[in-house]
C-alpha cells in the first residue's frame, strides 16, 4: 500500500508539473508553436513552473525536517522568523526603490535577510554547545513578530506605491519569476536537499528524542546544526524566488507521513515533491481561472490543500 | 525547381515583413490615466488592450484585458503582440517594466505625478507614438484650462481643506499629488500638505484639530463608511457647515479629464 501511494504521488507531481506548462490565459499546443506561443512557452511558463517547483520543494522539505528538529507538528518553514527578515530586507529594497546591485536586488537582500535571521536564531537558541529546540522556536517566533512589527513601521511610513509593491511581495508572487534567478535556486536548493536527503537516518534518530538518538550513536546538537543550515539555506533561497507561501511548508509533510509513513528517507524527497506539485498546481489555477487576473498561489494552495488534509485528518486519525 | 522555391521564400518572407510594417503601432495600456490619454490623442484604434481597470472612456471597458496594474498577466500582454507598452511609473511597478522589456517589447513609462507635468509629458508621449500635432494641440489646451482656473480662483489665505481618498483606512490626499495641485490652484490650502507620504494614513485627531473648511471625498466606496467617519469628524467646521462634497474620477487620474474634474471641485465655491 506505501509503496503504491509513493509512486502515485511522484507520478502526481510530475505530471501535474508537465501538464502546468499548458494552461494558462491561454492553453498551449506544443505540438504547434508560433512564435508567440514559444515566446510565453519558453519565457514566461517555463521559468514560472521551475520557480514554483524550486519553492515548493524547498518548503515541503522544509517543513518535513523541522517538524522533526524541533518535535512540533505545527512547525513550518516561516517559525523560525525567516520570513519576516526576508521580508522586511527586501520590503526595504522595494519602498527605498533602490536597485543598487541590479535587477536581482531584492532577491539576494531577501536572501541575505533571511541568512541573517536565521544566524540570529541559531545564536539566541545555542546553549552550552547544543542547539536547543525550544530556544530556537521561541527565539524564531520572537524574532519575528519584532521583524514583522519594523515591517509595518515601514509600511506606515512610507509611500502607497512601496507599500503595494511591498505586500504583493510578502503574500508570494510568481508572476515575475523569470531566468535570472533560476540556477542559483536550483543550486542552492538542491544543495539544501542533498544535504538534508543524505543525513535521513540522523533525524530520524532525532524524532525519537535527543536520548534515544545519542545512545544510537548520533551526535543530537551535530544533527540538528546540519538539519538547520539545510533548512535556512532552502528557505531563504524559496523566499528570495517568490516571497513567502503558506500550508505548503505546515501541512504537506503530514499528508504525506499519513499517506507514506515517518521514515525521514522518504518523508523528506516526497515531501519536496508534493510541495512542488501543489505549488504549481496552484499557480497553474491561479494564472488559468480568472485570467488575465491572477489569483495568489499562496491562496490558491491553501484553498486546494486543506480541505484534502482535513478530510485524511478524519479519516487516517 | 530549387530556384522556384527560393523565389517563393523571399516573396512570402518579404509579405511577411510589409504585414509587420502595417501592424507597427500596436499599443498596450498599462493604467487607466494612460488609456484615457490614449483616447484623448485619437490613438483608440491602435490601443489593443487595457487594464480592468481602465474604464473610461466607456468604449475601452470593451478592449481585451491584460489583469491589473500591480500583476497584469504577462501571458496576456505578450498574446497581444504589442509594438509598445504604456505604463504609468504611479501605479506600474518598475521590476514590471524591466521583465516587459526583458521580453523584447518596448515600453514607454508615463512619469508626471504633478499637474504641472501632464501637458509636457502628453508631447512626449505624442512624440514617442508619432502623434505630436494632436498632443501639442492636446497638451495646450490643458494649459490654458489650468491657466484659466487659476487666474478664476485667485488664492485665498486661510481657506483649509482636505481631500479623503479612502475613509477606512483614512487615506488622504497628501503632498506632491495632483490632487494637492489642484487643490492651491483653487486657493485652497490641503491640511495634508505636511503629511510624510504622498497618500498618507492620516489621523481623525489631526483632522479636528485643524478643522478644515471644506472637505472633499473620492466617491465609489460604501457609503457607511463615509457617514462613520463624518460622524466622528461632527465638530469639524466642514461638517458642521455641511460643506462635504463628493467628487468622481476625473480628480482622481492625471489625465485630460483632470481639468473637469478641477472645475468639479471648483464648483463647491472657495
Amino acid at each position: 500500500m506505501k509503496k503504491i501511494n509513493i509512486s502515485i504521488l511522484i507520478i502526481a507531481s510530475i505530471s501535474i508539473t508537465l501538464f502546468s506548462l499548458l494552461f494558462g490565459p491561454s492553453f498551449i499546443n506544443p505540438f504547434s508553436l508560433d512564435d508567440i506561443s514559444g515566446k510565453i512557452l519558453f519565457q514566461l511558463r517555463l521559468p514560472r513552473v521551475v520557480t514554483s517547483f524550486l519553492i515548493g520543494s524547498s518548503l515541503g522539505a522544509s517543513g518535513a525536517i523541522l517538524q522533526g528538529i524541533l518535535r512540533n507538528p505545527l512547525a513550518d518553514p516561516y517559525i523560525l522568523g525567516i520570513s519576516s527578515g526576508s521580508a522586511l530586507f527586501a520590503a526595504a529594497s522595494l519602498m527605498a526603490g533602490s536597485a543598487f546591485l541590479g535587477p536581482s536586488t531584492t532577491a539576494l537582500l531577501a536572501f541575505s535577510g533571511a541568512l541573517i535571521t536565521c544566524g540570529i536564531v541559531g545564536a539566541l537558541g545555542y546553549k552550552d554547545g547544543i542547539l536547543l529546540p525550544e530556544r530556537l522556536l521561541l527565539a524564531g517566533i520572537g524574532l519575528g513578530f519584532l521583524f514583522t512589527a519594523v515591517l509595518m513601521l515601514f509600511m506606515s511610513l512610507s509611500t502607497n506605491y512601496g507599500m503595494r509593491r511591498a505586500l504583493l511581495w510578502i503574500f508570494g508572487d510568481l508572476s515575475m519569476a523569470d531566468w535570472s534567478q533560476i540556477p542559483w535556486g536550483v543550486l542552492l536548493i538542491s544543495a539544501g536537499l542533498i544535504l538534508s536527503i543524505s543525513r535521513a537516518k540522523g533525524l530520524n534518530a532525532l524524532m525519537l528524542g535527543d536520548e534515544i538518538a545519542h545512545s544510537l550513536g548520533f551526535s543530537p546538537s551535530g544533527e540538528r546544526l546540519v538539519f538547520f543550515t539545510s533548512v535556512s539555506l532552502m528557505t531563504a533561497t524559496s523566499v528570495a524566488l517568490g516571497g513567502v507561501i503558506g500550508f505548503i511548508g505546515l501541512l504537506i509533510p503530514h499528508i504525506v507521513r499519513f499517506l507514506t509513513g515517518s521514515d525521514a528517507k522518504t518523508l523528506i524527497p516526497l515531501s519536496a515533491l508534493l510541495g512542488a506539485g501543489l505549488l504549481t498546481l496552484a499557480d497553474t489555477i491561479g494564472r488559468t481561472v480568472i485570467a488575465p487576473s491572477e489569483l495568489p498561489s499562496g491562496v490558491v494552495t491553501s484553498l486546494i490543500g486543506a480541505p484534502y488534509f482535513l478530510y485524511l485528518l478524519r479519516k487516517k486519525i | 525547381m530549387t530556384k522556384r522555391l527560393i523565389l517563393a521564400i523571399i516573396i512570402l518572407l518579404s509579405l511577411s515583413r510589409c504585414a509587420l510594417a502595417a501592424g507597427t503601432g500596436r499599443i498596450v495600456s498599462l493604467a487607466p490615466n494612460v488609456t484615457e490619454i490614449l483616447y484623448s490623442l485619437g490613438l483608440e484604434k491602435r490601443v489593443v488592450a487595457v487594464t480592468d481597470f481602465c474604464d473610461y472612456p466607456p468604449e475601452a471597458k470593451s478592449k481585451p484585458k491584460v489583469g491589473g496594474m500591480v500583476n497584469p498577466s504577462l501571458e496576456a500582454i505578450v498574446r497581444m503582440k504589442p509594438d509598445i507598452v504604456i505604463m504609468a511609473e504611479d501605479g506600474n511597478p518598475k521590476e514590471l517594466e524591466e521583465r516587459i522589456r526583458g521580453l523584447g517589447i518596448n515600453t514607454y513609462v508615463v512619469r508626471a505625478k504633478r499637474l504641472r507635468e501632464l501637458p509636457g509629458e502628453i508631447e512626449r508621449l505624442g512624440k514617442a507614438l508619432k502623434v505630436e500635432k494632436k498632443a501639442e494641440k492636446l497638451s495646450f489646451e490643458i494649459e490654458n484650462a489650468i491657466a484659466g482656473l487659476r487666474k478664476r480662483n485667485p488664492a485665498k489665505t486661510g481657506s483649509r481643506a482636505l481631500f479623503i481618498v479612502w475613509p477606512e483606512p483614512l487615506i488622504v490626499a497628501g503632498p506632491g499629488t495632483a490632487i494637492n495641485d489642484a487643490l492651491e490652484l483653487l486657493g485652497w490650502e490641503n491640511i495634508a500638505k505636511d503629511a510624510a507620504a504622498e497618500y498618507p494614513k492620516y489621523s481623525i485627531d489631526e483632522i479636528i484639530i485643524r478643522s478644515p473648511q471644506v472637505i472633499f471625498m473620492a466617491k465609489g466606496h460604501d457609503a457607511s463608511f463615509d457617514r462613520r467617519l463624518l460622524k466622528k469628524l461632527s465638530g469639524v467646521r466642514a461638517v458642521k457647515e455641511g460643506r462635504v462634497y463628493y467628487l468622481g474620477d476625473p480628480i482622481m487620474r492625471l489625465s485630460p479629464r483632470i481639468v473637469e474634474g478641477i472645475r468639479e471641485m471648483a464648483a463647491y465655491g472657495n
